[in-house]
């Protein structure tokens, strides 16, 4: 882990935000895992501002828009669309930080390490559905507004389609998740996150009507297929947020069962510690 | 559903006593793991949203709901009922036979609910071979998406109950691995399972 240092470690600091952050670069011997967890949430928060507010692609347009409807789709949206997926292909990368930080918890469990190299895989593969295939189609109908209508209407069929209907990968990564947790002995993860992870599986299927209508509630942009996966995925995602931030204050870099924080009935010197910082 | 349970300290074991001080309140707790209880209240408010955007537009459309829902078989919903309810009264017997170490029964119970749910599979997959053959597809109509949908998502819910149901099996023929709390956290998904068919089948083929 991070080059901590051989002499003794000075108290946090009180006081300046900067101060406690240099504390913690120089000193926290977690140092990699919490950049690791700040990642994931910067990230978020980011992919939520971008989709949302700078290209506007979320929450998603009408499937049954007509073509000259499409083009006016992009025209609307074109400084959003160009600035906005720039950025995501700037930060794209970061989701390699966030896979490891995730693939790490696998590791700290009792269970193979099959686990986590295939979450590895699965969710390196995830971004291309999850982000790049939409931003990749999104900016090339930004980029040329006079093509054929025909044209830009498979481009935004390509984008959201893809975007929102090919939800395998995060299924398979979801229950690679869930069997890892309900398997494991070190108690990274309480059990009922195990089960929470096969819930967001589920909803994963549901989407997959949104190739098959235009219209209504299965459709893309429909109350089932949209909103209520959405509500579920970013309960989700907060839950595993705050659960990793957890797991990082009770690590002890050990192979056996991690500690309890004090605040859950089990007093540990190590997670006390961590908790205080 | 097995029900939910209490414990005090026993009158007989003083040292329980003494531990637990002058606390007189009752310790409840819940059958099987806790933990399978957050998935049951979580997949149950899921449902509730599923069945609350299934009335709003029902109440939309309620002229082509009531139209096309004439087209499902009512006996075949009871059949299913029926057999579900049967199925969550032979996986609530597996509990009991378990907890008191009648490990025959147990395995008995098991595979009779696991028949049982083999049965509502080939009900419901004839049932919608019925209706396909009739012309009511996934795309005919708002219903008939609604009762693909939700009858599709139930069977995908029933299909993991298959396996609840072996890790349940795998748990009691073994006496060094037993784990009564992991036999009950399969029944209560099983249960889950039969809680929401009927509210299915009440919305699907009941409600006019």
């Amino acid at each position: 882990m991070s080059a901590a240092t051989t002499g003794a470690v000075p108290e946090v600091p009180s006081g300046s935000l900067i101060r406690k952050i240099a504390w913690h670069w120089r000193y926290d011997e977690k140092r990699e895992l919490w950049i690791g967890w700040w990642t994931l949430v910067v990230f978020y928060n980011l992919y939520g501002l971008l989709f949302f507010v700078i290209a506007r692609t979320q929450p998603p347009p009408k499937p049954s828009l007509a073509p000259s409807e499409i083009v006016q789709w992009f025209d609307n949206r074109h400084y959003g669309l160009l600035y906005g997926y720039a950025i995501v292909f700037i930060v794209g990368g970061a989701t390699a930080i966030m896979n490891a930080t995730l693939a790490y918890t696998m590791r700290r469990m009792s269970v193979s390490r099959a686990f986590a190299y295939s979450y590895l895989v699965i969710y390196a593969l995830a971004t291309l559905p999850g982000m790049l295939i939409m931003g990749v189609a999104c900016t090339v109908g930004a980029m040329r507004p006079d093509r054929d209508p025909e044209l830009m209407s498979w481009l935004y069929d390509f984008a959201f389609l893809s975007f929102e209907g090919t939800m395998g990968v995060f299924l398979i990564g979801s229950l690679v998740w869930m069997l890892a947790v309900l398997l494991d002995r070190n108690r990274v993860f309480p059990k009922w996150f195990g089960y929470l992870n096969l819930c967001n599986a589920l909803t994963e299927v549901v989407v997959a009507p949104a190739w098959i209508f235009k219209r209504g509630v299965f459709a893309w942009d429909g109350a089932i297929a949209w909103w209520i996966n959405m509500a579920v995925f970013v309960t989700y995602t907060s839950v595993f947020l705050t659960l990793l931030r957890r797991m990082i204050v009770r690590e002890d870099f050990g192979t056996g069962p991690l500690p309890e924080l004090e605040s859950d009935g089990a007093l540990e010197p190590a997670a006390a510690l961590e908790e205080a910082r | 559903m097995t029900p939910v349970a209490s414990a005090e300290p026993r009158a007989d074991a003083p040292d329980e006593r003494a531990a637990a001080g002058e606390r007189t309140e009752r310790v409840r707790f819940v059958p099987g793991q806790p933990d399978m209880w957050v998935f049951v209240l979580f997949e149950a408010l899921v449902f509730t949203s599923y069945f609350t955007v299934y009335v709003v537009r029902r109440t939309q459309s309620a002229e082509l709901f009531l139209q096309s829902q004439a087209h499902l078989d009512l006996r075949v919903g009871v059949f299913n009922t029926l057999v579900l309810l049967v199925s969550s009264w032979s996986v609530a017997r597996c509990v009991q036979a378990a907890r008191e170490g009648s490990v025959r029964t147990a395995l008995t119970n098991a595979y009779l609910t696991m028949l049982f749910g083999f049965v509502f599979l080939v009900s419901k997959v004839l049932e919608w071979a019925t209706e396909i053959d009739q012309g009511f597809s996934f795309t005919t109509d708002e219903f008939f998406s609604f009762y693909y949908f939700l009858t599709a998502i139930h069977f995908l819910h029933l299909l993991i109950g298959f396996v609840a149901l072996g890790v349940a099996v795998y748990q009691i023929k073994s006496p060094a691995r037993r784990s009564q709390e992991l036999v009950e956290t399969c029944a209560t998904y099983w249960h889950t399972i039969d809680f929401l068919w009927v509210l299915i089948f009440a919305l699907l083929y009941v409600m006019r």
